[in-house]
C-alpha cells in the first residue's frame, strides 16, 4: 500500500548512479592522463571517458561496500575492470573482428585514431588496468590485492573474456548453434567480467569466503541476464535508441537468445535470472544491499 | 676490452673464463620451455590455445627475458623457484608485443624466427586476441605460481605493476608508435622502449623477487636496458651486414628505425661497445656478491659477440 511504501527507506537508485558514475569518471580520468606519447593516451581516454553506465565499476564499488569496505579500497580496481571493459571493446570494433563504426553513438577507437593506435592503447589499458590495481589500492592487506589481480586475470584471459570472443567469432555463419553455446559465449564475453567487478569489490572490500562466492553467484547470474537483454533490445530498438549498430547481430548471422528461443521466451529467461540473483542476496543486509538489487533490477528493465 | 666483431663465429669473451654461460642458459631454457608448455595448455576454445601455444613456445625462441630474471634473482641469493613463474610471464607479455607488432595494421611483418607469424596461421582476429590473452595470463601465472613462503605479497605486486609499466603506454606500447609513425623521434629513444624495457623489466623483476634493495634495483634497471638496446643493435648491425652480401635493401627499409638505418653500421658498432661497457659498470656496483653476478656479465658479452649459437638440439 501506499502507506508502507512511504514508511519503508526508499532507494534512489537514479542519484545513486549518478553519484557513483561520477565518481568512478573523475577517477578514470585521473588515472589515465595525458602523457607522452600523446596520441596514445588520447586514444585510452578517448574510450575510456566516452561516458558509458559504468555498470562494471559500479558494481564492484556496491560489492565492496556491502561487505564493510570503504570505496578508496575498491575505486582502482573499479577502475580497473572499466579499463578492461573498454580495451575489448576497442578491439571488438576492429575491422579484423566485428568491424564497428560506430560505439555509445561516436565513432569507434580505430576510425578516429587509425588501427595501430586501436592496438597499442586497447593493450596499454589492459596492462595499466593490472598497475593501476597493484600500485594504488589503498587500506587493503597485499594478500587481498594479490588475490582480486588473480580473479581479474582469469576473468579476461583465454579462460573469461577471451574465450567468449573467441567461440563467438567461430560461431558466426553456423547454421547448429545450440542454447549452450550461446551460454558459454556470454557467460564468458559478458558474465565473466561482471563476475570479476564484484568479486574484486567483495575481496577488497574485506568480504568472506563465503560471502564473495554468494556475490560471485548473484554476478554470474546478472551477467547472463545483461546480454539476455542486450540480445532483446538488439532485436527492438533502433540504431538511434541504442547508440550503436542495431539489428548487427542478425545481419552477421550471430546466434542469439531472441532467435533460438523467440522474444516471448527470452523474456521469460530474463526474469528467471533476475528472481535467481535476487534471492542470492536474500541472506545480507537488506539496506546495504539495496544498490545490488537495483542493479539487477536495471539490467533486466533497461532500455538501451 | 675487445672490439665487437659481429661474426657469429667469435668465441664468448667472458671476465671468468670457467663460466659456461651457454650450459647455463641450454639448462635454463629447457626448464622454462618445459613450464611453458605446462602453462599454456589446450582447452576449450582449441583454437586460441593454439594460437597462444604457437608463438610462446616457437622454436628458436632463446628465453633471453626469463633467463636475465632468473640469473637477477640468483644474483641476490634468491631461490630460482621463485623467479620460474615471473620468468614465464615475461616470456608470456613479450609473445603477446611481438604478435600484435606483426599485425598487418602494425609491423605487417609475415615472419618471425623464420617462422609465419601468428596472423599468417590464425587469422588477425585470433592474432588479436592471442595477445590479449596472453597479458593476463602472465599476470595470473604469477600470482597463481609463485611460492608465496619464497616471495612476500608485496613485493609480488612491485613485479606485475613492474611489467605493466614496461608494456605499457609509456613503455613497449610507446616505443612501438613512435616507430610507426616514424617522423623526427629520436632513434635512442624508440630503441630503449622498444627493446631496452623488456632487458629492463627482465632483469628488474628478478630484483624484486629477490628482496634487493631500491639502490640495486635501479642499478639493474640501466643494466637491463643497456643489454636489451645492445641486444638489438647488434642484431641490427649482424642483418646489416648480411643483408649487404645479398643486396636486399627492400626488407631494409621496411623495417622501422635503428641506429644501423640512422647512423650507419660503423656509428652503430660505436653505439653497441659504449652500452656494453656501460652494462658492464652497472654490474660492477654488484661486487661484493662474488661470482653470483658472472652470468650478468656473460650476458652483456653474448648479448655483444653472440660467441655461440642455439642448436636445434637446445
Amino acid at each position: 500500500t501506499l502507506q508502507e511504501d512511504q514508511q519503508k527507506p526508499t532507494f534512489d537508485f537514479k542519484s545513486y548512479m549518478v553519484q557513483r558514475a561520477n565518481s568512478v569518471n573523475k577517477a578514470l580520468d585521473a588515472a589515465v592522463s595525458l602523457k607522452e606519447p600523446a596520441k596514445i593516451h588520447e586514444s585510452m581516454r578517448y574510450s575510456l571517458l566516452a561516458g558509458g553506465k559504468r555498470v562494471r565499476p559500479v558494481l564492484c564499488l556496491a560489492a565492496c561496500d556491502l561487505v564493510g569496505g570503504s570505496e578508496s579500497m575498491a575505486m582502482p580496481a573499479a577502475c580497473a575492470v572499466e579499463m578492461i571493459h573498454t580495451m575489448s571493446l576497442m578491439h571488438d570494433d576492429l575491422p579484423c573482428m566485428d568491424n564497428d563504426d560506430l560505439r555509445r553513438g561516436k565513432p569507434t577507437n580505430h576510425i578516429i585514431f587509425g588501427e595501430d593506435v586501436a592496438v597499442l592503447a586497447g593493450d596499454a589499458l589492459l596492462a595499466f588496468a593490472f598497475e593501476h590495481i597493484a600500485v594504488s589500492t589503498l587500506n587493503v592487506s597485499p594478500l587481498r590485492i594479490v588475490r582480486a589481480v588473480g580473479e581479474l586475470a582469469k576473468a579476461i584471459g583465454a579462460e573469461g573474456l577471451v574465450a567468449g570472443q573467441v567461440v563467438d567469432i567461430c560461431s558466426e555463419g553456423l547454421s547448429e548453434v545450440g542454447l549452450e553455446q550461446l551460454e558459454f559465449i556470454h557467460v564468458h564475453k559478458t558474465a565473466k567480467l561482471l563476475e570479476g567487478a564484484v568479486v574484486l569489490g567483495a575481496i577488497l572490500g574485506g568480504g568472506t569466503n563465503e560471502e564473495v562466492e554468494k556475490l560471485r553467484k548473484y554476478a554470474r547470474s546478472i551477467g547472463l541476464l545483461f546480454q539476455v537483454v542486450d540480445d532483446i533490445l538488439d532485436v527492438t530498438k533502433s540504431s538511434q535508441e541504442l547508440g550503436k549498430t542495431a539489428g548487427k547481430d542478425l545481419v552477421a548471422d550471430k546466434v542469439t537468445y531472441p532467435k533460438l528461443m523467440g522474444i516471448e521466451k527470452s523474456r521469460e529467461f530474463a526474469e528467471k535470472l533476475l528472481n535467481e540473483a535476487k534471492d542470492l542476496l536474500a541472506g545480507f543486509d537488506q539496506e546495504k544491499a539495496a544498490p545490488l538489487i537495483a542493479l539487477a533490477n536495471y539490467i533486466a528493465h533497461r532500455q538501451n | 676490452m675487445s672490439p665487437i666483431q659481429c661474426s657469429l663465429s667469435v668465441p664468448t669473451q667472458s671476465k671468468t673464463p670457467q663460466f659456461d654461460l651457454k650450459t647455463y642458459w641450454t639448462t635454463l631454457t629447457q626448464e622454462i620451455n618445459q613450464k611453458l608448455d605446462q602453462a599454456v595448455p589446450i582447452e576449450y576454445p582449441d583454437k586460441i590455445y593454439e594460437a597462444m601455444r604457437y608463438s610462446v613456445l616457437a622454436k628458436g625462441a632463446k628465453r633471453a627475458p626469463p633467463v636475465m630474471c632468473v640469473a637477477a634473482c640468483e644474483l641476490f641469493g634468491g631461490n630460482r623457484l621463485a623467479a620460474f613463474p615471473t620468468a614465464c610471464a615475461l616470456e608470456m607479455v613479450h609473445a603477446a608485443s611481438l604478435i600484435h607488432d606483426d599485425l598487418p595494421c602494425m609491423d605487417d611483418d609475415p615472419s618471425r624466427r623464420g617462422q609465419p607469424s601468428n596472423h599468417k596461421i590464425y587469422g588477425v582476429d585470433m592474432a588479436i586476441l592471442a595477445g590479449d590473452a596472453l597479458f593476463p595470463l602472465g599476470f595470473r601465472h604469477i600470482v597463481s605460481h609463485t611460492p608465496s613462503d619464497l616471495v612476500p605479497e608485496p613485493q609480488l605486486l612491485c613485479v606485475i605493476a613492474e611489467i605493466a609499466r614496461a608494456v605499457g603506454s609509456t613503455g613497449m606500447a610507446a616505443g612501438q608508435f613512435l616507430d610507426l609513425e616514424g617522423g623526427p623521434n629520436s632513434v635512442e629513444f624508440v630503441q630503449e622502449k622498444k627493446f631496452g624495457e623488456m632487458g629492463e623489466c627482465s632483469a628488474v623483476c628478478g630484483g624484486l623477487l629477490a628482496g634487493a634493495t631500491d639502490d640495486e634495483i635501479q642499478r639493474l634497471r640501466r643494466y637491463g636496458r643497456a643489454v636489451g638496446v645492445l641486444y638489438q643493435v647488434v642484431d641490427d648491425i649482424l642483418e646489416a651486414k648480411m643483408m649487404k652480401s645479398k643486396v636486399d635493401e627492400e626488407k631494409k627499409e621496411k623495417k622501422g628505425k635503428s641506429y644501423v638505418a640512422v647512423y650507419g653500421v660503423e656509428k652503430a658498432i660505436e653505439v653497441a661497445e659504449e652500452l656494453r661497457a656501460k652494462a658492464k659498470k652497472e654490474l660492477d656496483g654488484f661486487e661484493k656478491y662474488g661470482d653470483s653476478v658472472v652470468p650478468l656479465y656473460s650476458f652483456v658479452d653474448y648479448a655483444a659477440d653472440r660467441g655461440f649459437s642455439f642448436g636445434e638440439s637446445s
